[in-house]
């Protein structure tokens, strides 16, 4: 087992229980973003070897192998689409400050009831 | 050691910070500082157009719209209806007690003039906290018009039941106020 594996499936568990215990909804945004995040470091982790260069053209050398280029491409939409959901999560919590007048995940499930 | 284990390490400790601290304005530099790190661990992974992506994106257009978020969240936003000073700056009285209130909770009170009246029941549409009229019954007492739902609405009925021309009163979301 790569010790780089471990380790950021390791951040991905701490952001996984941060969404889990935080009660204030900032803070969950905050770890859904650091979720995300790792999740794309541990997926690159998992494609990556040694051996392999960066593909870009000119680096490339026909007796090295290069890394695989297409989860890298598939990993950028995931960033973009991270903030997109960011955005409109941020969006939802200035909504609901203003209608409830807090943003502490107990409160609000009490008043909701 | 290798460079790639420390920045993990690095990145596992200021998880656990995020976790553990409870100012949102620190939050949203600490997960700034992550995605920094988080791009640095994506290039030495051989793959240099996610780390310039998660640069851009993760550690400068996130943080800024958060900070964004929260500038407009702590708006608490009043309408005047009234003719008099009740609500002058620093010299009306009713400025003051909201201007307590909104020390207190750590909001930023601003207050707009409206003289075409008639805009009660729009509180969903235009974001509004609160409106202040004069009562139509009683000439001295003033009214303070707020949301029903709003935990910030008790909390400011508490705040003035000692001062006797202030009446708080709690509307539906959607419920006209006549």
């Amino acid at each position: 087992m790569n010790i780089d594996i471990l380790l950021s499936f390791f951040v991905v568990l701490i952001s996984l229980f941060g969404l889990v215990v935080s009660r204030n909804i900032i803070k969950s945004i905050i770890c859904f973003n650091m979720l995300q995040a790792s999740a794309v470091l541990l997926f690159l982790n998992f494609v990556h070897s040694k051996e392999a260069v960066i593909p870009i053209l000119s680096s490339i050398d026909s007796n090295k192998n290069i890394v695989d280029p297409l989860p890298q491409a598939l990993m950028i939409t995931a960033i973009v689409i991270g903030a997109a959901i960011t955005a409109l999560a941020l969006m939802f919590s200035i909504k609901i400050f203003h209608y409830y007048g807090t943003l502490d995940w107990d409160e609000l499930i009490k008043r909701e009831g | 050691m290798r460079i790639e284990t420390l920045l993990q390490i690095i990145m596992i400790i200021i998880a656990l910070t995020i976790i553990l601290d409870k100012d949102n304005l620190r939050l949203v530099i600490f997960s700034s500082a992550f995605s920094l790190i988080a791009a640095s661990l994506y290039y030495m992974n051989k793959s240099p157009d996610v780390a310039l992506a998660e640069a851009a994106i993760g550690s400068a257009i996130i943080p800024l719209i958060f900070i964004i978020a929260i500038e407009k969240q702590k708006q608490f936003i009043v309408v005047n209806h009234l003719n008099d000073e009740f609500l002058d700056r620093d010299t009306g009285k009713g400025y003051k007690v909201l201007e307590e209130f909104a020390k207190h909770y750590g909001l930023k009170l601003s207050v707009y003039k409206n003289d075409d009246g008639q805009i009660q029941g729009a509180f969903r549409e235009r974001n509004i906290d609160l409106i202040v009229e004069k009562s139509p019954q009683d000439n001295r007492k003033y009214l303070f018009i707020g949301k029903k739902a709003s935990i910030l609405m008790n909390k400011l009925e508490q705040m003035t039941k000692d001062i006797e021309d202030i009446k708080i009163i709690k509307v539906e979301e959607s419920e006209r106020y006549d």
